[in-house]
């Protein structure tokens, strides 16, 4: 069968583009935020827009500033250049000001068919639990006013289970990577979210079951030290790659596009608005949270537990605010706890900085003696 | 036994060979476009120095940018970071050293080493010229003076002038500016030679200093970049034994006996 990362190497597969010859419609999210259950129960593909580590920007670079996240400048410029024409609409949120500039600018010069902003709260309380259940319901309206389809609560339940069964099945998954015997890469797992969303629903359940049977046997061998990868928008499979060629094997991970983006949420049942918002305003591991840091943190220690991670590397895109102030913090309380830092910033997508990117894990292997 | 370590940098390379626990051999080359071509070369023109050919040499660590490159062409039985290199030597020649503040051609890192002489942290910096010896080196062009002449010069310095930004090529408009406004170049070369020391200070204070401290690499030649760190920092600086360039490829000699088997 395909390599994960080979057929998550592109922004439109093959599955994609069957799924638009047969009238299928994507929308396009970037924020972890989202509810893809919403989409999926309106028979629309939700697709989690990536950069893959692209490098060129002219474009984006004329409407954000080079101080903006290069992952926001690279999204952006994909979108300008027309590579993201596929998508019949698109959704922002309020994951943080970079992204948001990158909606503004892009909804600007392309005039999607369908634009929403879905605002998230960033505390959780009884109060802003409710104010996201209201946004959730207006963007099922504004999803089924737009595109003429009425989204049931029954076809939401329909989408909660289906969207259950995967995230079990990805648990398994990530549960052999994290074992004594490793049966994936990093960049295979890695791979395999970024396929979670861009494929349509039954092509990726399909798919996961065949590479869950696949890896069940498997053992990756040959490796230093068993690594946690950490940090913000990350959706580099070259990056991981590198890392894993020097020899340090990605056992965990708390990424934006890793296993924040399913792991801790609940199996979802109930009124669905209410069990959506509850599960993904509570479960929202990112630091654009007030007052949770201690729950990111436990998040990470807890990974690193079940995985034996040697050292983690906390990875972060220059100018990403949110991550850079949070990764001091973590860095001092994760050394505390015994687990061995390597805070590494770097311009997204660079690949001529892949060089520099290596000898700093190399020396940070050679540290922790792997 | 004798022991080998190569260091291809960004604009130089260097070779060491250690033979009982000593110092037998070093030799320093501008790079050339391939780092296979500047380790074979350095190599080579060291092996000549000594009269030894290169199977003479037990066992060779290579380390630097090409050190991948220079140990699959065989000519390195194992490689190296250099951060892990420059620690190893720095301590080697100064047992008492804990930390090392390397800033090479491209780059500047700040390392620490514990008691027994193993990497304890280490950070590097961002993918910019500002902070190592390239931004030395623009500096140096346009002020019309050499590398050797930026330290000394900077020593006749009455009234510094105020360089606002760090980044090579804004400085580079400044300096070009005072120069037009008749500033002495004296002046102008200590506030380089400060702006660097600056710039690598707040580097090592991310990984902490502990005493005591030495540096490395190229920039340690530059004794106002030294003394400028010396008095942001608070330290007194180890002077290196050595030329302070040959520490990665020392540290890579070293390794190479250790892995050689030789205690």
């Amino acid at each position: 069968m395909e390599d994960p990362a080979e057929l998550a190497g592109d922004i439109l597969n093959t599955h994609l583009e069957e799924w638009r010859r047969g009238g299928g419609r994507i929308v396009g999210y970037t924020c972890v935020a989202t509810p893809r259950e919403i989409m999926d129960a309106a028979g629309i593909l939700p697709y989690r827009i990536r950069a893959l580590g692209k490098p060129e920007r002219e474009l984006a670079d004329a409407h954000l500033s080079r101080f903006n996240c290069g992952f926001c400048r690279a999204c952006l410029q994909l979108g300008l250049e027309g590579t993201y024409d596929f998508l019949d609409g698109l959704v922002e949120n309020n994951g943080c000001d970079h992204l948001r500039g990158m909606f503004e600018d892009w909804v600007y010069a392309k005039r999607p068919g369908f634009f929403h902003y879905l605002r998230v709260p960033h505390i959780v309380s009884e109060v802003s639990l409710e104010f996201f259940a209201e946004e959730l319901e207006l963007f099922r309206e504004a999803l089924g006013r737009h595109f003429q389809v009425e989204i049931t609560d029954a076809s939401l339940k329909e989408a909660m289970e289906r969207n259950n069964r995967t995230r079990e099945s990805l648990r398994e998954l990530f549960s052999l990577r994290e074992g004594e015997r490793p049966a994936l890469t990093g960049r295979q797992a890695l791979a395999v979210i970024l396929l979670e969303s861009s494929l349509p629903p039954a092509a990726f359940e399909e798919y996961l079951a065949r590479f869950l049977e696949k890896s069940r046997g498997n053992e990756v061998k040959g490796y230093r030290a068993r690594l946690l990868l950490a940090g913000s928008a990350t959706d580099e499979l070259e990056l991981v790659g590198e890392i894993e060629n020097v020899g340090g094997l990605v056992v965990c991970d708390a990424l934006c596009y890793g296993t924040r983006a399913f792991w801790n949420l609940p199996r979802l049942a109930g009124d669905p608005i209410h069990a959506l918002a509850e599960a993904y305003l509570k479960h929202l591991l990112c630091p654009r949270m007030f007052d949770d840091y201690h729950t990111r943190l436990d998040y990470i220690l807890r990974a690193a537990e079940r995985a034996k991670a040697e050292g983690a590397v906390l990875v972060y895109n220059k100018f990403c605010d949110l991550h850079g102030v949070e990764n001091v913090r973590l860095r001092m309380d994760l050394e505390e706890a015994g687990i061995p830092v390597l805070v590494l910033e770097k311009e997204y997508g660079s690949g001529a900085d892949l060089g520099r990117i290596r000898t700093r894990i190399q020396a940070f292997l050679e540290r922790i003696g792997g | 036994m004798r022991f080998g370590g190569i260091d291809v940098g960004s604009l130089t390379a260097q070779a060491v060979v250690v033979e009982n626990g000593k110092i037998a051999g070093s030799k320093s080359i501008g790079v050339k476009p391939n780092p296979v071509d500047s380790a074979e070369t350095v190599l080579g023109m060291l092996l000549s120095d000594l009269g030894l050919r290169h199977q003479d040499i037990s066992y060779i660590v290579s380390t630097g940018y090409g050190r991948e490159q220079v140990q699959s062409r065989g000519l390195a039985h194992a490689n190296v970071s250099e951060i892990s290199c420059h620690g190893v030597g720095a301590f080697w020649l100064l047992p008492g050293v804990r930390t090392i503040i390397d800033i090479g051609g491209q780059d500047a890192k700040v390392i620490r080493m514990d008691t027994a002489g193993e990497l304890k942290d280490f950070v590097m910096n961002d993918k910019c010229a500002a902070g190592t010896g390239r931004f030395l080196e623009v500096m140096c062009r346009t002020l019309g003076i050499t590398l050797d002449e930026l330290g000394t010069l900077s020593l006749k310095a009455r009234h510094p002038v105020g360089l606002s930004s760090r980044c090579s090529i804004f400085c580079e408009t400044e300096v070009l500016h005072y120069l037009q406004r008749g500033a002495d170049k004296a002046d102008i070369a200590a506030s380089v030679n400060r702006a660097m020391a600056e710039r690598v200070a707040a580097l090592a204070r991310r990984v902490g200093v502990e005493p005591d401290v030495t540096m490395s690499g190229g920039v340690a030649k530059n004794g106002a970049v030294k003394s400028e760190l010396e008095r942001i920092l608070g330290v007194r600086m180890v002077p290196c034994p050595v030329d302070p360039q040959i520490v990665g490829a020392l540290g890579a000699a070293i390794l190479a006996r250790k892995m050689g088997g030789e205690k």
